[in-house]
């Protein structure tokens, strides 16, 4: 390997979970690195692949970056697993291992308050979207004769678009209150646009949710439950995550 | 109409980008990247899939409900290239839009 660095993929307890047999986003054994009470999750990687400049070029690769995206993800998610993390942001990199050791000292007490936070819970993901997609089936079928008949189906299509999505937006809000009931702290992610899920319909809610590991089959229920309640929206759960989204803001 | 999908089929692509690049611990660390506006850069993702399969396996499939790019609605297409011109005509032959020096009454 040419020069290399050390990229860091979560913050742990030093007395915890050593992981043996991960390999790291360059194909190297993902390692910890510890002072104090605190560990990072890290692996050594190239600079070829991971210096400046050519971790600027990666990012704009779709290939590269999802791969080391859904790499990163897989790797805090296995640590996860196992003991309490804190996930870093993708492509947190260090010079060396004692560079990585200078950024864990001086956080250590806020890390490890928060890390007692996150102990036992893991992060679920809750979307709503309005209505069904503007799909084939329901897509105005016009007699071929008239233009004008068309264009007010598209007028009534566009006016049912738009109850659907209003609709939804208020079943998301009850949805939201609800599950936020049920969770230890909860998170209003922007709704992801259209163009970036590929789904034709609006995205009304895009949530997360901190939740003990033991309640989440009654979190589970009551995401179902909510769903056939609430029939204006259509709810997809995903989890569970890391936390990642319950360890923004800290060393900002 | 509602229906409930969960597990990890429900975590798409733009689910892990959202987490891992916008989410999670910020530290400074010695390789400093211009991370973009994680919108941006997934709008410029969508963008860059140039693989119609690629894009199939990640869920895109808009220009199958695109009335000109599918083959299923060229008729469609066609109508609505037929109605464009209709309006043209018709727009084309009002007095009070026409050039004065040609205006027959």
């Amino acid at each position: 390997m040419s020069e290399s660095a050390v990229y860091m993929y979560a913050l742990a307890r030093s007395d915890g979970w050593q992981p043996t047999s991960l390999r790291g986003v360059d194909d190297q054994p993902v390692r910890t690195v510890s002072t104090g009470p605190l560990s990072c999750i890290v692996s050594t990687v190239s600079l070829d692949q991971f210096g400046e400049q050519a971790l600027q070029r990666n990012l704009e690769d779709l290939a590269w970056l999802e791969r080391t995206a859904r790499q990163h993800d897989a790797i805090v998610h296995a640590c996860a697993s196992r003991t309490t993390v804190m996930p870093l942001r993708m492509a947190t990199i260090c010079a060396d291992d004692d560079s990585v050791r200078s950024r864990l000292t001086g956080m250590a007490d806020q890390v490890v308050e928060t890390l007692a936070q996150l102990e036992g819970r893991d992060e679920w993901g809750v979307k709503v979207f309005a209505g069904e997609s503007p799909s084939a089936d329901s897509r105005p079928r016009p007699p071929r004769t008239s233009g004008t008949a068309y264009l007010q189906q598209l007028r009534d299509q566009r006016a049912r678009i738009g109850d659907s999505v209003e609709a939804a937006a208020r079943d998301a809000e009850v949805i939201f209150a609800a599950l936020r009931d049920r969770a230890v702290l909860a998170h209003r992610h922007r709704p992801q646009d259209g163009r970036l899920t590929g789904d034709a319909r609006t995205m009304v809610l895009n949530a997360a949710f901190l939740v003990d590991r033991e309640e989440a089959a009654k979190f589970h229920d009551a995401v179902a439950e909510l769903s056939g309640s609430r029939p204006a929206g259509s709810v997809v759960l995903t989890g569970p995550w890391p936390p990642y989204s319950f360890t923004t803001g800290v060393d900002r | 109409m509602s229906e409930l999908s969960t597990g990890h089929d429900g975590a798409t692509l733009a689910d892990v980008l959202e987490r891992v690049l916008d989410k999670g611990l910020v530290i400074a660390g010695d390789i400093r990247v211009n991370l973009l506006d994680i919108e941006l850069l997934t709008i410029k993702i969508r963008l860059l899939v140039a693989s119609v399969d690629k894009a199939r396996e990640m869920g895109i499939d808009w220009w199958e409900h695109d009335p000109s790019l599918s083959s299923g609605e060229r008729d469609l297409a066609e109508e609505n290239r037929a109605l464009r011109s209709r309006i043209a005509a018709l727009q084309s032959s009002r007095p009070q839009e026409a050039p004065a020096d040609e205006q027959v009454r």
